[in-house]
């Protein structure tokens, strides 16, 4: 049974995975022909990776990162497209009635995409460590450590699990496409602010954290928040019911917590980061205007359209 | 082995799309789904196949509730036509997933019914006709080989050659009482020559469940001119007007009596025969908004 699930989701999402994973491939190539284009230039004999990466703390300098940033786009991408594309392609009405239960359906997606997304990361660092071994001219160094490499991959796919749990429940949540990657990128952008605050927190509290402490920390918090996204997701799926598709939200019962969590979230981040309080009562009007706008507009619309037919 | 709803009920965004809709089905079994647009019929396909999750019901598989035990889903085979993921795929590629989800999903008839019907393997979903795509639904629901097999308006678009043949292959799968089909459809001539039942929804609700065999037994259609401009009242309390054409009444009567017989001679019209009845006339009698003797007034 659970041979032939495996089997229909991957027969379903290998397109995908193909894709994401080949996007992946091509961005690590272009970054490092760009890299060795740079250091052919140069005549010193320097080392490309810096001592640093003797340190147990994430390594990512210009030249080399440890663990790229775009694998974590990688994970981005995927978390969307998995339960969006499904969602806009019906493809989840055969799925529902497939014989397989959903729960079962949600957790063997889980894992499919996770699986697939880590190979994607193997990959991609193999082609990438791989093309500075045997490409870099004679007079540049190639020299890794452990410390700085178990710490860069760790904690960047533990950041990587916890941006793609984001993405996964927001697409589960959210049935338009187009306003699903508006929200996510305002999201994902709006994370340094949440990081900031992160950091004042934990200066406040009085901990005296080293920087590759507070990155451990902050990987393990991304774990605990995608552990608790893909639990409280698989309780959501259960419940789908795709009479909601191309609304704004699947779930009409999250609205007005959806709406309280926006306001707060926005306030917060506002004031938190603020100089002065004016700025955080403009982002509480702002955030209560915009957000009640975006979350009723469909019967606030039909209510405008009624009243000009009336007129 | 029967396939048993059971007061299945769905609402959505606070409309009543279907309240307490409850049948059995068993396999040898042909079954009509007629109503007026917008009464419910795909809500209730929908609802029976988990797509949406029901307000209070459930679908029982020979007693198991499909949705607790979800394996059995594999013994019901539907396709929403509006909402499918064929779209993205060949011909070709389709049998690909129904092939894991029904386990006696038959390959070889598949490619035989596309060579059969002119179809290219080859083409895209998305770029044949309305037709051809009704069609090759119906060949997937036909190869899957499910026993239960649900049709939401198989003819809509396909000529009248193409329906001959759909009509024939239903008939068919069902000689050997392994098989059921439940077929919602406006085209009711088409549905008249193959249900056995025909289950009618209305304002939301199952109103009639009619073995057409019985039906027949008991209902007549009946035309008649009166000599008087008064509409009697056997007419007005036992039977429903279908069409008037001058003088002519067309009515049927439902639960037709000797008593209801004699009134009716009793009244001497100038003019009474009766007329075969159709699914076409049930369908009229019963979901015209009240009996239509108004109209003469």
């Amino acid at each position: 049974m659970q041979k032939q699930l495996n089997r229909l989701i991957w027969r379903r999402h290998r397109r995908v995975f193909g894709i994401v994973g080949g996007l992946s491939l091509l961005i690590a190539l272009a970054n490092n022909v760009i890299v060795l284009h740079g250091l052919g230039n140069s005549s010193n004999a320097h080392e490309l990776v810096g001592s640093n990466i003797n340190k147990w703390q994430t390594y990512s300098q210009s030249d080399f990162s440890a663990y790229p940033f775009w694998l974590s786009l990688a994970f981005w991408m995927l978390g969307i497209l998995l339960m969006n594309i499904d969602l806009k392609d019906n493809f989840n009405q055969f799925l529902f009635s497939s014989g397989f239960s959903r729960r079962r359906v949600y957790w063997s997606k889980l894992g499919m995409g996770l699986a697939a997304a880590i190979i994607i990361v193997v990959l991609t660092i193999i082609v990438q460590y791989g093309i500075f071994w045997i490409s870099l001219p004679a007079n540049i160094g190639f020299h890794l450590a452990w410390p700085g490499l178990i710490t860069s991959w760790v904690c960047g796919l533990a950041n990587s699990i916890g941006v793609f749990a984001l993405c996964w429940f927001a697409a589960l949540i959210i049935g338009q496409t187009g306003s699903l990657v508006v929200t996510l990128v305002g999201f994902t952008l709006s994370l340094t602010g949440v990081a900031s605050i992160g950091e004042s927190l934990i200066t406040m509290s009085g901990w005296k954290l080293t920087g590759g402490q507070v990155t451990w920390l902050a990987s393990g918090v991304w774990l605990l928040v995608a552990c608790i996204l893909f639990v409280w997701g698989a309780y959501l799926y259960r419940r789908l019911s795709l009479e909601h598709n191309g609304e704004y939200l699947l779930f009409p019962g999250l609205k007005v917590p959806v709406y309280i969590v926006f306001v707060v979230y926005v306030t917060t981040l506002n004031a938190w980061n603020a100089s002065d309080g004016t700025s955080a009562v403009v982002a509480f009007i702002a955030s209560v205007g915009f957000g009640y706008f975006w979350l009723w507009r469909p019967s606030i619309m039909e209510k405008w359209h009624q009243r000009r037919s009336r007129s | 082995m029967t396939l048993q709803v059971k007061n299945l009920s769905k609402q959505i965004n606070g409309h009543t799309i279907i309240t307490d809709i409850s049948f059995k089905w068993a396999p040898g079994e042909i079954i009509g789904l007629v109503g007026r647009n917008g009464v419910g019929k795909t809500t209730l396909f929908r609802t029976m196949m988990n797509h949406y999750i029901p307000d209070k019901g459930q679908v029982l598989l020979d007693d198991q509730d499909m949705e607790q035990v979800s394996s059995r889903q594999r013994e019901v085979f539907f396709l929403d036509t509006q909402d499918n993921f064929l779209t993205n795929y060949s011909l070709k590629e389709l049998p690909d997933f129904f092939k894991i989800v029904y386990p006696n999903f038959d390959q070889q008839r598949y490619d035989d019914l596309l060579k059969h019907f002119n179809l290219n393997a080859g083409d895209q979903y998305r770029r044949i006709s309305k037709g051809m795509r009704a069609l090759v639904n119906v060949i997937l629901a036909l190869t899957s080989n499910a026993t239960y097999l649900i049709l939401d308006e198989p003819f809509d678009g396909l000529d009248v050659i193409v329906r001959e043949n759909i009509a024939t292959m239903v008939i068919d799968e069902v000689a050997d009482q392994q098989k059921g089909f439940l077929i919602s459809s406006h085209d009711l001539n088409e549905l008249d020559g193959l249900s056995d039942r025909v289950l009618l929804l209305k304002e939301n609700k199952l109103v009639h469940d009619y073995n057409l065999e019985d039906i027949r037994a008991t209902a007549k259609k009946i035309q008649l001119v009166l000599r008087d401009k008064e509409i009697p009242a056997v007419l007005k309390d036992h039977s429903k007007l279908i069409r008037v054409s001058g003088r002519v009444l067309v009515v049927v009567v439902t639960d037709y009596t000797p008593e209801i017989d004699q009134e009716l001679r009793a009244l001497d019209p100038v003019l009474f025969e009766e007329l075969p009845l159709t699914l076409e006339d049930l369908f009229r009698a019963n979901l015209a908004h009240d009996t239509g003797y108004q109209l003469l007034k």
